[in-house]
């Protein structure tokens, strides 16, 4: 079956239901707004029709001020009277506009995505800067991977629908000189396969300290799980088994529907894993002096499976969540 | 143009969610307050500007119709105004022209918000639908659906800004800024986080939601409503008489509007490293007000933080620290307790709340309460909003006696 503009999944029931609050009742209902669109690319279905049947980035250049537009998101040169401009095939590689941003925490439709980055490039002979993904093909997205002006070459999905996911753009650097003179560079002529697990450090003395501190803190964070609505609320729905490998030993995390279990060692079987060097790293986090998220952004973690950001998310909820209710 | 100033205002509180009211009834509660604040009767305003920025958040394409009887303005003139983030700015600078162009006396701009009806119902939250609500503001054809979000579209601006500042913005200076405003938030009734307590170290500390901003070092998602009441000269000389209060007078009123498109020539497209908006905006306000040296002139700023290191660099590009410098906001005393400039005693948006098509009426309201309780002289009320920090306007307010 194709897939649905909305997902069925999105969708909730028909249903009323009575909120207390101080006292008093409060009805609230289940309600949407939707439309649905046939809607005309108008336009600009040259550039994405480029994108989409040709394999071509379009741009729009002024015959009077020389500028070129990318993409092409008007017809006549506003700087210019209005004069009608002409359609010009673009290079597929350029500059990044400005660091792009990363984005860890995503809306439901882009959810699966995270962490993604929305860039700006402006690609050979252009004046202004084209709206892409960017992507590493080096493992976990950090915003370390591109900053101004670093060299980038415009990437065209393998399956394409005329829309601006249609392409993205990977460091130059990251290319061979097969792929750099490739063009266009597809999708699958990229390897994308799971990046190396780092190796781990040795098991100091103090490390193995600091993992007894970290298995019986976390431990305890499991424990006051049990007594915390707020922690329950952020595990709930959620199930995952997770390895955390350190240079002093392992430990599972087990997320079940609202409850959180600390074991030692390797768990049988594991989503995802999560490695660090220095078990003091998830001391930090429980102590409210570090978060997951930031230690993957900075480098100092590593995680397995990209999108398990999202369940990332809800480990660093959690110690903030006890402390506010059991405090 | 005729001057034209504040003489009411009235907020309702902050909060994450309203499940007493729905946005009919906070329209009423801060229209109330307002008019009790003028001591004037709804029968003495001419006309009212709405500032409601989006339509699903309020499930509807014209949200504001049914206020227009609710707050006993029938038959008179109402319009609504839509800017994004600086909607309640837009909404308020609509009032301000409506007086100063000689059509009315007394104009009331009313800015409301939900946001949290909204709930995902796979994560059985609501922030995940809010942001998805918001994601609609995006550019449809070539932006929204690579993702596009608020804090993504700040962050774009504030990464540029970092490209060619890397020695500005430092992770400890936000963090000490995010400190300070939850403090000022204690001297705010209405304020949504007034209990809450965040130190340098917890805003350091929290996750990233988008690099570089931290959860602790954003706004917040608020439902409210806040309504000032604007008046011509001889109008407000009136009702200042009557209720005793002073009038903030506006002196200086400027906006802008950017590209949304990125480019490297902010005179044709958005050089994402600036915010042009606000810089244009504020010269504009101080141009008219005849300020000069905004530092020295200026003691109060209730600035749009939406984000932290968003208002520091908009303090940069109003004049107050030099762009490329704004750390010295805290490393030279200019915002730290006792300083130079009273920046967002009301908590700010991070703090205090931002209920967005209202969020400015909340500043402006704050901003007129310090000036008469504190007797300050001068301040300023800024906004900013859409894609990339595209719109901003700022209001130079002085106040009479």
């Amino acid at each position: 079956m194709a897939e649905k503009v909305i997902p069925d999944h999105f969708i909730p029931p028909v249903a009323s239901e009575i909120v207390e609050r101080d006292g008093e009742s409060y009805l609230q209902t289940n309600e949407s707004m939707f439309t649905f669109y046939k809607r005309t690319k108008g336009e600009f279905s040259k550039y994405f029709l480029g994108l989409r049947d040709e394999l071509k980035i379009y741009g729009i250049r002024c015959p009077r001020c020389s500028t070129v537009r990318v993409p092409p998101f008007a017809l006549l040169c506003p700087d210019c009277d209005f004069v009608e401009m002409e359609y010009v095939e673009m290079a597929d590689r350029g500059v990044m506009n400005s660091t792009p941003p990363i984005t860890y925490f995503a809306h439901s439709l882009f959810q699966s995505w995270v962490p993604f980055g929305r860039g700006r490039v402006i690609l050979e002979g252009a004046d202004t800067a084209l709206p892409v993904h960017v992507y590493t093909t080096k493992g976990v997205l950090t915003p370390f991977v591109f900053d101004k002006s670093t060299p980038v070459k415009i990437v065209f999905r393998d399956e394409r629908l005329g829309k601006p996911t249609d392409i993205f753009a990977v460091p130059l650097r990251e290319l061979d000189a097969d792929q750099r003179a490739r063009t266009p560079l597809m999708e699958s002529d990229l390897d994308f396969s799971t990046s190396e697990e780092p190796t781990i450090g040795d098991a100091t003395e103090t490390r193995q300290e600091t993992y007894d501190r970290a298995l019986a803190m976390l431990q305890e964070l499991a424990a006051n799980v049990e007594e915390s609505p707020r922690a329950q609320a952020n595990l709930a729905g959620w199930q995952r088994t997770i390895e955390v490998k350190t240079a002093a030993g392992s430990l599972s995390l087990a997320i079940d529907d609202g409850s959180l279990t600390v074991t030692e060692g390797s768990p049988d079987r594991t989503d995802f894993v999560m490695a660090c060097d220095d078990p003091q790293l998830l001391v930090r986090w429980m102590s409210f002096k570090d978060a997951l998220t930031n230690a993957i952004v900075t480098g100092e973690l590593w995680i397995s499976v990209n999108k398990e950001f999202t369940t990332v998310f809800k480990l660093d909820r959690l110690p903030r969540s006890v402390r506010r209710d059991l405090a | 143009m005729r001057r034209v100033g504040i003489v009411g205002a009235g907020i309702t509180p902050c909060k994450s969610h309203w499940l007493e009211r729905t946005y009919y009834g906070l329209s009423q509660m801060a229209v109330k307050t307002c008019l009790e604040d003028a001591a004037v009767s709804v029968k003495d305003v001419d006309a009212v500007i709405y500032g409601i920025y989006n339509d699903i958040f309020e499930l509807s394409a014209i949200p504001e119709h049914p206020l227009q009887g609710i707050i006993g303005m029938t038959n008179k003139p109402g319009m609504r105004v839509t800017n994004g983030g600086a909607t309640g700015a837009y909404a308020m600078l609509a009032a301000y022209t409506f007086i100063a162009s000689g059509l009315y006396d007394t104009v009331l701009a009313l800015g409301v918000e939900r946001s949290t009806d909204c709930f995902d119902f796979e994560s059985m939250t609501q922030t995940p639908e809010v942001i998805k609500t918001i994601g609609w503001s995006a550019d449809t054809f070539f932006e929204r659906e690579l993702g596009w979000t608020a804090s993504d579209s700040y962050a774009e601006v504030v990464l540029a800004y970092m490209d060619d500042h890397p020695e500005d913005l430092k992770p400890e200076i936000s963090a000490k800024i995010s400190e300070i405003l939850c403090q000022q938030a204690k001297n705010n009734p209405f304020a949504q986080r007034r209990d809450e307590v965040v130190t340098a170290e917890m805003a350091m500390s929290s996750r990233y939601v988008v690099y570089p901003f931290k959860l602790l070092e954003m706004c917040v998602y608020s439902e409210g409503a806040g309504a000032i009441l604007f008046a011509s000269e001889e109008k407000a000389k009136a009702i200042a008489a009557n209720t005793g209060q002073p009038i903030i007078w506006i002196t200086g009123i400027g906006a802008c509007n950017e590209h949304s498109v990125a480019g490297p020539d902010y005179t044709r497209h958005k050089y994402m490293g600036r915010i042009w908006s606000d810089h244009i905006a504020s010269h504009k306000a101080y141009e008219m007000a005849g300020i000069k040296d905004p530092v020295n002139e200026i003691e109060i700023v209730e600035l749009h933080d939406a984000f932290i290191k968003q208002l520091q660099i908009t303090m940069g590009e109003m004049g107050f620290v030099p762009v490329g410098n704004t750390d010295a906001l805290i490393e030279d005393e200019i915002m730290t307790p006792g300083g130079k400039i009273l920046v967002n005693p009301s908590g700010g948006l991070t703090f205090g709340g931002h209920f967005v098509g209202g969020s400015n009426m909340f500043s402006c309201w704050s901003a007129r309460r310090e000036m008469i309780e504190r007797e300050l002289s001068r301040g300023l009320v800024h906004g900013t909003g859409s894609t990339v920090a595209q719109y901003g306007v700022a209001m130079t307010l002085e106040r009479s006696g």
